[in-house]
């Protein structure tokens, strides 16, 4: 049943930064096609821009058992354990071996990402990705987050003026302010038992 | 049959215990504006203790810690002169049903 | 024995519900005889412990005696299966977990029942509600999930046996702890809905639970991490956190505890923030039976949860329940939760405790959201989506560093309000450190720049150590003053400072605990994996190490059969350690599972999976993980625990008061508080 793996290739083991345990490189990866949209830009501010997200992402889309293991942690295996598909570690699970050689040869074949994760959509179904595309609904879910947090820093925003400028309502269990001679006499008391 | 046995009897301990001599649950009085007070009194004393302390630390400028300084310790006279009078009054009371009893 | 077992669930279900209604009648009747019924009602309450603590333990006997005729144990056990794990069947599957959650509620209620003196009527409210949830738990076992139904036909020889992911020595503690936490949150809840109900006056009862929740809060972090551990060293695939529907369950509460923790200071010493507090731990307790119906009832798909089954609605109805108490009792009393200080500045500690709140429920939210989003699309598009770590840590990450940040600002703000020059001079010497750190870092080649999670590393170790400085700060600037005044050295007077204070200074320790797990999470950016065949004399090289096979062995016994590689494991040349990765099949259950050999140093863990054979070739297949700084996380968590252990004990202070203050209590029976009405 196991045959080759992927970050086995060619019978030797090597040894592939797995850099993408938070999912952070694959996130930007995500980015990658709005380069498409820089035409219009200046030469210069181009140039820079390119300059900068080439460098970024030199580790991310450079060689091919970096590009599997970037498209493996994207993808769940689907036998139903839930895990990623490079992470899938069952003995004999049909599914995940032959889908990392699957997505192997997608690599090999020259397949760009998107093509890539499309093909393996086609087959297993929308499930197959690890998260939520961004596009139609599916844009909703990481939207949502960050409008919560937004609209919570607001909310707060808004209750700390309100409560700065607005009077306080009396609690009924408020206590009358001391004045006069009272006033200075106990503030010397407190003064007195609170000295370390 | 034991099984049964031992469940009639489980029945019965846990019924002896509740029922048998229980006594009475003293809820105890409402909490008084008194003990209130004093709770309050102790939380604006540990703040104003806490402000010492940082002032001490080197935490806070010297304008800041007066400022808040004494706007906590208002806040304590506030809470102790008002303990004062509740204290004076049951002392009041207390001298009242004393005398009008020696009288009699 | 099935008789027993059954019978003592039902004589619980009734020894709560007499609880509940005798004690509702306590409260709310006045006289002699309510007094009578109170106090019966209080006994009833304990009773109910020992009633359910026979029938977990009738359960566990079954276990042990291998009764088949039971369903559950039928399920659940084996006549091979070693005896510390017949223990853990009690929480293994759905009905037993529920029994043993009611055991613990229980047991929970029978404590707060017996230290009712400390505050009677305020004991009282919270023993009817913990009575109520306890009914609710004991429907469920009589009439939802039975942990004594017999089985059907014919009586098995033997049983299937338990989960061979579960047979593994913390699995037989990592439940217990989750349990106690979720359970525990139960306490806090019964008190605050107790103090709403009965108009407490003042701030005292948040002082009386404030140990309750620092258990329970210990509890779940511990149960938490346990449950990481557990699936670092058992699962397999290199990782502790995979963001599964049920991890997120025990986190949600977690986080919504966490910020009740924080906020309820700000009750404490201002008055403020009531309605806020009161209503952050009802919702702690709703996540967390909201945790108990995700794991229990199938609502989404998990490594994790059991069959599809009814109790799901029962879980619903009791929610809605809850919530409609919660808002009629508020609705009704929140004159009582009138703030008595108002914020004077942005630039506070009271409202860095406010972003530190809305970005914990942000936190909470977002995990929510994404374990509820595939039944949202479904509902909404028709179709499954799957929301995986991906989604989770690109979401969840920007939030933690703000978080990150705020540990480091807040302890720095004074109450009420900072000027710009108090922040200067507490701010500049962590901020400081952590540039030079950064920068150091950066030097040693960390670029940011060159990887997203790079940056998001060389940010969370930055924040840290300004973290990690202001704690230090925060000692070293008070035991100074304590040696001051007492001539100690600096490390007496920064122990007398924690003895003083423990509280603050025990939260200062669990944040620096945070800060050191922090650190071992920052370091899964640098993970590295490698696999290969490996038969014998082949060599396998993963950063410094190399690992040599030199033999593959088998073995066998009742439980399970089991293969494993002998390995030689030398660093730089120098041979340093033997490891035997192990794979297992147990019998009963027809499983394998995984035993992880894992070389674990300061910097960095050597994790080694036997991953099975090549059907082909007949070769081992091995896989290496070099993880750094993962054994940080792990430390941190210890720290973490004695913290707050630290912050539950009384201040040294606190005590000599009480003892100096204990005198004046008789002018206290005269007029109640203006706030009765």
């Amino acid at each position: 049943m196991r045959k080759d793996r992927c970050t086995r290739g060619k019978g030797t083991a090597s040894a592939v930064p797995n850099g993408d345990a938070f999912g952070w490189r694959s996130a930007l990866a995500l980015r990658f096609p709005a380069l498409k949209e820089l035409r219009g830009f200046s030469r210069k501010a181009f140039s820079c821009a390119l300059l900068s997200v080439a460098i970024l992402t030199f580790l991310a889309a450079d060689s091919s058992p970096a590009r599997v293991n970037n498209l493996g942690h994207r993808m769940m295996c689907v036998c139903g354990c839930n895990q990623i598909l490079l992470e899938c570690n069952h003995v004999g699970c049909s599914y995940s071996d032959r889908m990392r050689e699957e997505l192997v040869a997608a690599v090999d074949r020259g397949d760009n990402d998107d093509m890539t994760l499309q093909w393996f959509v086609q087959k297993y179904g929308t499930t197959v990705i690890a998260a939520p595309t961004n596009q139609g609904f599916n844009r909703v879910a990481w939207i949502i987050p960050y409008l919560v947090l937004a609209l919570g820093i607001v909310m707060t925003a808004v209750i700390v003026r309100a409560w700065r400028s607005k009077p306080l309502l009396a609690h009924p269990a408020a206590v009358q302010p001391a004045t006069g001679p009272d006033l200075d006499r106990f503030r010397a008391q407190a003064q007195r038992e609170t000295d370390l | 049959m034991t099984a049964l046995l031992f469940c009639a009897m489980l029945t019965i301990a846990a019924l002896l215990y509740i029922f048998y001599l229980p006594g009475t649950l003293r809820l105890g009085p409402e909490k008084t504006r008194l003990s209130y007070l004093r709770e309050r009194k102790d939380a604006v004393y540990e703040n104003l203790r806490d402000l010492n302390f940082d002032y001490k630390a080197g935490k806070l400028p010297e304008a800041d810690y007066q400022s808040m300084k004494s706007s906590l310790e208002e806040e304590a006279a506030s809470i102790l002169s008002e303990m004062e009078r509740i204290q004076q009054n049951a002392a009041l009371r207390a001298t009242k049903i004393k005398t009008t009893r020696t009288i009699r | 024995m099935s008789q027993i077992g059954s019978f003592a669930l039902l004589l619980a279900l009734a020894l709560a519900a007499y609880s509940f209604l005798g004690g509702l009648f306590a409260l709310w009747q006045k006289g002699p005889v309510s007094e009578r019924v109170g106090e019966t009602a209080r006994r009833a309450g304990i009773a109910t412990f020992a009633v359910i603590f026979l029938a977990a333990l009738v359960l566990v006997t079954c276990a042990f005696l291998n009764d088949f005729s039971i369903a559950y144990i039928y399920h659940h056990s084996n006549r091979d299966l070693p005896a510390p794990y017949k223990f853990a069947t009690l929480w293994s599957g759905q009905e037993g977990s529920l029994l043993f959650w009611s055991l613990l509620l229980s047991a929970y209620g029978f404590v707060l029942r017996l230290r009712y003196k400390t505050d009677p009527r305020l004991f009282a409210y919270a023993s009817v509600v913990i009575a109520a949830v306890q009914i609710f738990f004991l429907l469920l076992l009589n009439f939802a999930a039975h942990p004594f139904a017999l089985m059907q036909g014919s009586l098995p020889d033997d049983g299937t046996g338990l989960n061979p992911l579960l047979q593994y020595p913390e699995m037989v503690i990592h439940p217990p702890m989750l349990y106690l936490g979720y359970v525990g949150f139960t306490i806090p809840f019964a008190f605050a809905l107790g103090a709403l109900a009965m108009r407490y006056p003042g701030e005292k009862w948040i002082h009386i639970t404030r140990r309750w929740t620092m258990v329970t809060w210990g509890f779940l972090t511990c149960g938490i991490f346990l449950g990481m551990h557990w699936a670092y060293s058992v699962l397999g695939w290199g990782g502790y956190w995979g963001w599964d529907p049920v991890e997120n369950a025990s986190l949600m509460p977690w986080l919504t505890g966490t910020a009740f923790l924080h906020s309820v200071m700000m009750q404490e010493k201002r008055g403020m923030l009531k309605t806020w507090n009161m209503w952050l731990i009802f919702s702690t307790f709703m996540l967390s039976i909201f945790g108990t119906m995700l794991t229990r009832s199938g609502l989404v798909s998990s490594v994790h949860a059991f069959a599809q089954s009814s109790i799901g609605d029962w879980f619903v109805a009791f929610l809605g329940i809850i919530f409609v108490v919660c808002l009629v009792l508020y609705l009704l009393n929140h004159k009582h939760l009138r703030s008595e200080h108002k914020l004077e500045s942005l630039v506070s500690r009271e409202s860095s405790f406010l972003f530190n709140n809305l970005l914990l429920l942000v936190a909470c939210f977002t995990v929510l959201w994404g374990t509820l989003f595939p039944k949202i699309s479904e509902w909404v598009q028709g179709t499954k989506v799957t929301v995986g770590a991906p989604f989770f840590n690109r979401v969840n990450i920007p939030v933690a560093l703000l978080l990150l940040l705020l540990t480091a600002i807040g302890p720095l703000l004074a109450w009420r309000r900072t000027s710009l020059e108090s922040l200067r001079r507490n701010f500049m010497f962590p901020l400081i450190g952590a540039l030079i750190v950064g920068s150091i870092l950066v030097a040693f080649g960390m670029k940011p720049w060159q990887d997203q999670s790079y940056f998001y590393s060389l940010m969370t170790i930055m924040l840290a150590v300004m973290v990690a400085l202001t704690v230090i700060s925060e000692f070293v600037r008070g035991g100074r003053v304590i040696g001051r005044h007492t001539g100690q050295n600096i490390f007496a007077s920064m122990w007398q400072l924690a003895r003083r204070n423990t509280r603050r200074y025990g939260g200062y320790i669990v944040h620096f605990g945070v800060v050191v797990i922090v650190i071992g999470f920052a370091g899964s950016a640098f993970n590295q994996d490698a696999e290969k065949e490996m038969s014998f004399g082949d060599k396998l090289t993963i950063g410094p190490y190399t690992l040599v096979c030199e033999t593959y062995t088998e073995d066998d016994n009742a439980n399970y059969g089991s293969q494993w590689a002998v390995m030689q494991v030398y660093k730089r040349g120098a041979k340093i350690a033997t490891m035997t990765p192990e794979r297992r099949f147990y019998k009963a259950s027809q499983q394998t599972s995984t035993m992880v050999a894992n070389r674990s140093t300061l910097a960095e863990d050597l994790y080694v999976v036997y991953e099975g054979q090549n059907q082909d070739t007949g070769r081992p297949i091995i896989k290496v993980y070099l993880n750094p700084l993962v054994m940080w996380i792990w430390i941190g968590v210890w720290i973490i625990l004695a913290g707050t252990i630290l912050a539950m004990i009384p201040n040294e202070q606190a005590q000599a008061v009480a003892a100096r203050v204990a005198a004046p209590a008789r002018l206290a029976q005269a007029e109640p508080v203006g706030a009765g009405d």
